[in-house]
């Protein structure tokens, strides 16, 4: 059990780390402590204690709210495991993670012992040309021209009642009136 | 029929293509003309005895504002987040809601046109349009931009029918958007132009992006997924068009 545990615990840091390399900012809130990233070879038996917000194990009393292991069926030793990798099948959800950017939160989907898919939401609103590739790509660049053409109206900056009758949009109201 | 009245600092050009009577349409134009004076008798800066000036001395209350200030406030608010604070009503110091009022109350005269039987017409407040339905020759109505050096010139002409075109540059009236972050007047576009389904949020846009800079240019590329294209020329002289700008051919 500890060592689902600490699994779940390591996976999770695993994919936010991966979600720091995707998003090219630091994850802020990743625990320094925690083993470097999931050992998908299957040879991680050896990883540290969970280091955060877990009490110790010895109070195995009403470890029902272990939100580590989603489900919380206590009864998994890690016979049942496939791959030995002691990765439990099913997704897991990361804490969400606050940045300047906004929140983030990482999930990874765990198949047959393996990762077969993380993802992470992140925002995607936010005044964040960072994150949001460079939309400017979208713009079609030209050198500004000149032209004339017969239209029914002209847009323009404000023009003043004074600089009004210099105005092509005057030109236009004097032809139709 | 065609009108041009001299209303809230400019003029307002006014242009019902319409196959109705003359004297329908003249009522129209009047209606429309009463609601322009009326929102600048309220919405004025100049005036000390507009309801935006007692505002500003605190003589009402938010409260005891008619519902038009208290809708104009509310936009002005929600403009200053979805700006990124770029749409600033409070920029010059007392409130000046006039960067969304001249759009908004076109765009609900263009409404009233609409409910009072219009289905083509063209209002042009000083470089800010609305425009519904086909123009007086049967097709959609031909909008110039003008060219931001050259006066008498046009940098894009835009084929509409149902939308608004707004647009901002400091070429008109000199340095008047400032960029709220710095205190300096705006600097890097010359010229801002969005087109989109409501006038008073397609202006706000324009100059909100104007204040922005170069950084407005991708702003400006956000709001396509709104429904706002956009056409800008920066100071020194590029032209950007996001791909869906309703060009005329």
């Amino acid at each position: 059990m500890r060592r689902s545990t600490a699994a779940a615990v390591g996976t999770l840091t695993g994919a936010a780390l991966i979600v720091g390399v995707r998003l090219s900012v630091s994850a802020p809130a990743v625990p320094a402590a925690a083993p470097p990233a999931v050992d998908l070879a299957g040879s991680g038996q050896d990883v540290a204690p969970a280091p955060t917000k877990k009490k110790p194990a010895d109070a195995d009393k009403d470890d029902d709210s272990d939100k580590g292991a989603d489900g919380g069926s206590d009864g998994g030793s890690s016979e049942g495991e496939a791959g030995g990798s002691g990765l439990k099948d099913g997704v897991y959800k990361g804490a969400a993670v606050k940045n300047p950017y906004g929140t983030i939160q990482v999930s990874i989907k765990v198949e047959g012992g393996k990762i077969t898919a993380a993802d992470a939401t992140y925002p995607t609103t936010a005044d964040s040309a960072t994150i949001n590739p460079p939309a400017i790509a979208a713009l079609k660049q030209s050198t500004v021209k000149a032209q004339s053409a017969d239209v029914d109206a002209v847009s323009g900056a404000t023009f003043t009642s004074e600089s009004y009758v210099k105005s092509l949009q005057a030109a236009i109201d004097e032809a139709n009136a | 029929m065609h009108h041009a009245e001299h209303v809230m600092g400019t003029v307002v050009s006014i242009d019902l293509a319409d196959n109705l009577p003359a004297p329908a349409l003249q009522a129209m134009i009047g209606d429309v003309c009463d609601w322009l004076h009326d929102v600048d008798r309220r919405f004025s800066t100049y005036r000390d005895d507009s309801e935006v000036g007692r505002l500003r001395r605190r003589e009402i209350d938010l409260p005891d504002c008619s519902a038009d200030m208290r809708h104009v406030l509310e936009a002005c608010a929600d403009l200053w987040r979805s700006t990124d604070g770029y749409f600033d009503a409070y920029a010059a110091g007392p409130l000046d809601p006039s960067g969304y009022v001249k759009g908004w109350s076109v765009e609900v005269a263009s409404a009233r046109l609409a409910e009072a039987g219009s289905a083509r017409h063209c209002i042009n407040a000083g470089g800010d349009i609305r425009a519904r339905g086909l123009s007086g020759k049967g097709e959609p109505w031909r909008i110039g931009i003008r060219h931001p050096w050259e006066a008498d010139k046009l940098s894009w002409v835009l084929s509409i029918t149902d939308c608004a075109v707004a647009t901002s540059g400091n070429y008109e009236r000199g340095d008047h958007v400032f960029n709220p972050r710095t205190g300096s007047p705006a600097r890097g576009l010359r010229s801002v132009t969005v087109v989109g389904p409501d006038l008073a949020l397609a202006d706000a846009y324009a100059t909100a992006a104007l204040a922005m800079g170069d950084a407005g240019l991708s702003w400006l590329a956000k709001r396509v997924a709104d429904g706002y294209e956009s056409a800008a020329v920066t100071d020194d002289g590029r032209a950007f068009t996001t791909a869906g700008l309703p060009a005329a051919v």
